[in-house]
């Protein structure tokens, strides 16, 4: 959650601070620094502009389709037409807050407002306001009804709040493009780099989520009970997911648990390390894959942790290539 | 002050993920509700859980199952469903179980007013997961007369007799 200004390549912002994938030629030898100044170097050091878009797309995108399904039903989620649990009285785990049911008018004005809010935030248009919208927005949803928050949406408001405090505006998207329409013929070309701490945030974000799942996960039965297999068997149960139940093996469960749980447990190693980074996305991915077209409803949570996956850890000549073609640079 | 917010953020999830519980309950609850989020499905299903409610059907006295689906319509099909997630978190709430119990109640006389009811039996389904490996047919909501008698049964909350035969009378 750490923000800066968007900035154009320098010479000196590929050394040192980038992903080491993406490091350059190294350069002279630099004068000796503090651990502290290569702390901050590393956390606010430059980042492809394409990692911070990218995640400015997937965040409001994956989470407005969670929410969709709730959305259309504006009625029953947030008013009194639809069944909702009475204030508790506080203390209560299950309802840190108790918020009353609002008017219909104010619950189809809270979603339109989150829908554009989501999606002013994906296309770039003033990013930065719409991102603090949608964290607002998504806060009052998620505290206002505990029978519709889940990681999706509970994730939102702090994904949301570090996009509103980061230059993810300032490439691809229709702020850009209006920027680039009224620039004069000899203006600097568009900014290549941006100042790292928010994709750095996420970067640790997913890698939190990893490591504390995997925790949890090794706390509880994932090293002696057949987890995976146990939650195929309900209506989150997709026809893919029927198919590949009755297709493998007992021992293939066992071996896809193993390799999820040492992902997870892992992954702050894998996805530090260089040499283990490529693979370990891959495998995340795989994984995210497995779940989207397995367990039905949570393939938006795929979807968002997927996403942010490819943004934050792709590697950085994968991201340009894909983005190239929507530069602004050709419309201006 | 943003970097210190993230490490703090950052920090409160692992833990809370990892077991560590002291630094989430020292949080206000609703800023800890945030952070319970890396937690994800740590434990292997004994069965699968299947929530179903029988009516108190005016007309003929006696308990049977209604369908309860069109009255939460969110995600109708699966368990992210209002009355799922409902009976997940409050199973064992007398004061949650009595609203839902009136919310049916009203939902099932206004839509359906030829099979009046004055009261519900809420009641989960156990229904076994074979051993790995094991071929099981796809996944498909049966009636409850689909399943044998013998399949585990738990009965969660019933409506009073009295309180049934009050809202019989009651015309809507």
């Amino acid at each position: 959650m750490t923000g800066g200004s968007g900035r154009r390549r320098a010479p000196s912002d590929t050394g040192g601070t980038a992903a080491p994938h993406e490091r350059g030629q190294a350069g002279p030898r630099r004068p000796e620094i503090g651990s502290s100044r290569r702390a901050a170097d590393w956390l606010f050091g430059p980042q492809p502009v394409e990692r911070l878009v990218l995640l400015r797309i997937v965040v409001p995108v994956a989470v407005l389709a969670f929410l969709s399904s709730r959305m259309i039903h504006a009625d029953e989620w947030l008013t009194s037409k639809g069944f909702h649990p009475p204030d508790l009285g506080g203390g209560d785990w299950r309802q840190p807050l108790y918020l009353p049911p609002v008017p219909s008018w104010a619950a189809w004005a809270i979603v339109a407002a989150t829908a554009i809010a989501g999606i002013s935030l994906a296309v770039g248009f003033h990013p930065r306001k719409a991102a603090g919208a949608f964290a607002a927005l998504t806060v009052y949803l998620v505290l206002a009804d505990r029978l519709e928050a889940f990681t999706v949406s509970k994730a939102a408001p702090v994904l949301s709040l570090a996009l509103s405090a980061s230059p993810c505006g300032v490439r691809f998207g229709i702020d850009a493009w209006r920027r680039s329409r009224r620039a004069s013929p000899g203006a600097l070309p568009p900014t290549e780099q941006v100042s790292g701490g928010a994709v750095r945030f996420f970067q640790a974000f997913l890698l939190v989520m990893y490591s504390g799942s995997g925790i949890a996960k090794a706390r509880g039965d994932w090293l002696s009970g057949d987890v995976l297999w146990s939650h195929l068997h309900d209506d989150y149960q997709t026809a893919v997911g029927w198919q590949v139940m009755n297709a493998l093996p007992a021992v293939g469960w066992r071996i896809l648990q193993a390799i999820t749980l040492g992902f997870e447990l892992g992954a702050p190693l894998w996805f530090t390390l260089p040499w283990t980074r490529t693979a370990a996305l891959v495998v995340g991915l795989g994984m995210h894959l497995m779940i989207a077209l397995m367990f039905g409803p949570v393939v938006w949570f795929a979807l968002l942790m997927g996403g942010m996956l490819i943004a934050c850890y792709a590697p950085r000549t994968l991201l340009v290539r894909a983005f190239a073609r929507h530069s602004e640079s050709r419309h201006a | 002050m943003r970097l210190a917010l993230a490490v703090g953020y950052l920090g409160a999830v692992w833990m809370d993920a990892a077991g560590v519980r002291a630094v989430g309950r020292a949080l206000p609850a609703p800023v800890r509700f945030f952070t319970q989020i890396a937690e994800l499905f740590p434990r292997a299903a004994e069965d699968a859980i299947e929530w179903r409610v029988k009516g108190w059907l005016c007309d003929r006295r006696q308990f049977d199952e209604i369908d309860v689906r069109p009255f939460f319509p969110i995600r109708a099909n699966d368990k992210e469903n209002r009355f799922h997630r409902g009976m997940f978190f409050y199973s064992r709430e007398a004061r949650v179980l009595r609203e839902l119990d009136a919310y049916i109640v009203a939902s099932q006389n206004r839509s359906r007013p030829g099979q009046r009811i004055g009261g519900v039996m809420i009641l989960s389904l156990r229904i076994p997961i074979p051993p790995p490996g094991v071929a099981d047919p796809r996944y498909e909501r049966k009636p409850l007369s689909a399943y044998p008698a013998t399949l585990a049964r738990r009965y969660w909350y019933v409506t009073g007799s009295a309180a049934r035969e009050q809202r019989c009378q009651e015309r809507s």
